[in-house]
Formats: structure tokens, C-alpha cells, sequence
């Protein structure tokens, strides 16, 4: 399918890969492809949220907050759990920094897309088949990106304020610009 | 920490009591990882990891097998 993908989608994509390394991630889900969609400044889907007032650094601290895989001292405190003393206890016997390294001896090689991540690009597809548009770009990911509403890509636009309507329109109106 | 977990994971508002669950998951699994991977680093056995975790040894090897061989 990526022969249809141009060259700001695929770089996107592989994007995806750096994005879920550098958080910690052990599989490349649709919110590290939408992270991967919006890196590059002259690409659709950047130029789309620059309109409606999106910057990349939010969306990451809205995917960061969203992640299974994070500390939540509060929450522990809340418990009566003191984490600063788990971890220093833990530091003791592996290590600093072990407690917060993601995945210890994590993952090496390429990271899998999980089935979220796949169907973002199969929904990317989609909207290019349903647009009549014989190329699918990154505006044509962050659309698919924003109607994954239960996924991490979805879920992370609508904590940056945008839904599905809003984003459709930014996309268009890029696109217009565009051509 | 008995009694303030009980507050907490059986307080009445569900948002606060699922965020403390989850987070003691992710807790739990980043100490998990750790004493697997130094168990086998001082050559446990996977049946003994199991063992200590309540768990199968299929079930152990499945979750840590490819990351500490």
C-alpha cells in the first residue's frame, strides 16, 4: 500500500519508529504515528494543526499523559505509596535510573505496528479513496489519526482540543492553500 | 499503607480509584521486569521465576522469554 504514500507520509511512518523509541514505547501505536505525521514543518498535517493551533510539543505532553506506562506518583501517593522511596530503594539494588528506564533490556530492532497503528494507515487509505485523491500524504494520515476517536491518535487530538469535525476542516483548507 | 489503599482503590469516586489501580500496575510490572531479569542474569531457572510469581512457567517465558533469553 505505501507505493500510493508520498514522500512526506512515508517519512512520517518511519517517523513513528523514533517517536516510540524516544517514549519508551515497545510497539508502534496510532499515537506515535500521528506524532510522526505532525514532526515535519512543511508537511499538510503540520501546516493543518498550525491552523487550529496545534503545536507537535502539545500533542506529545497530551500522548505522554495518556500513556499506560507511566508513574503516577499522585496516584501512588494517594495510595500511601511514596514513590521516591520505591525508587531509591530499587536504585539501591539495580541501579540508578532503573525504575524509569521503559523496558529494561527493552526491545531492539524494528518496534511492530499494533493494530491500531495499522488500521490508521489502512483508514489513511480510505479517506484518499473516498477524497478521489490518488496520493495519501500526511493530511490524509492526520484525518485518519483524528477518526480513530477510541485510539491513542484520536484520543490525544481531542486533549489538544481538536475533534474530528475540526480537524477535517483544517485539512481541507491546507490542501486548498496548497493547490 | 493498608488502610490508605482501601480509601483510595475502594474510594467512591471511580476516575480516582482506576487511575490508583492503574498505576500500581504499571508499578507493579516495572518491578517484575527488573527481578526477572536479574534472576536470570543469576541463572534462575524460568520454573522457579513461575513459581515465585504465582504464575506458569508458559506464562512467564511468554512475557520475558525473548527479552532475557
Amino acid at each position: 500500500m505505501f507505493e500510493r504514500f508520498t514522500r512526506d507520509a512515508r517519512v512520517a511512518v518511519e517517523q513513528a519508529q523514533t517517536v516510540a523509541r524516544r517514549l519508551g514505547a515497545d510497539h508502534i501505536g496510532s499515537e506515535h504515528v500521528l506524532l510522526g505525521t505532525v514532526a515535519h514543518g512543511d508537511a499538510v498535517a503540520h501546516r493543518a494543526l498550525a491552523r487550529v493551533g496545534v503545536e507537535p510539543a502539545t500533542l506529545e505532553r497530551a500522548v505522554r499523559a495518556q500513556s499506560t506506562d507511566t508513574l503516577d506518583a499522585e496516584a501512588l501517593a494517594g495510595l500511601g505509596i511514596d514513590l521516591d522511596a520505591v525508587r531509591e530503594q530499587v536504585e539501591a539494588t539495580f541501579g540508578a535510573g532503573a525504575l524509569d528506564a521503559p523496558a529494561p533490556g527493552g526491545r531492539r530492532g524494528h518496534l511492530p505496528f499494533d493494530a491500531d497503528a495499522k488500521k490508521l494507515l489502512e483508514v489513511s487509505l480510505r479517506e484518499a479513496l473516498r477524497l478521489k485523491h490518488r496520493r495519501i500524504d500526511t493530511g490524509h494520515l492526520l484525518l485518519a489519526a483524528a477518526r480513530l476517536d477510541t485510539a491513542g491518535s484520536g484520543r490525544a487530538l481531542l486533549a489538544a482540543g481538536v475533534d474530528r469535525d475540526a480537524v477535517e476542516r483544517a485539512v481541507q483548507a491546507t490542501w486548498a492553500d496548497a493547490a | 499503607m493498608s488502610s490508605e489503599l482501601l480509601t483510595a482503590a475502594a474510594g467512591d469516586d471511580p476516575a480516582e480509584g482506576l487511575r490508583a489501580v492503574r498505576s500500581l500496575r504499571v508499578l507493579a510490572d516495572r518491578l517484575e521486569a527488573l527481578h526477572v531479569e536479574r534472576a536470570r542474569r543469576l541463572g534462575w531457572p524460568w520454573q522457579h521465576i513461575a513459581d515465585a510469581l504465582g504464575v506458569t512457567r508458559q506464562a512467564v517465558h511468554k512475557k520475558y522469554g525473548k527479552r532475557y533469553p
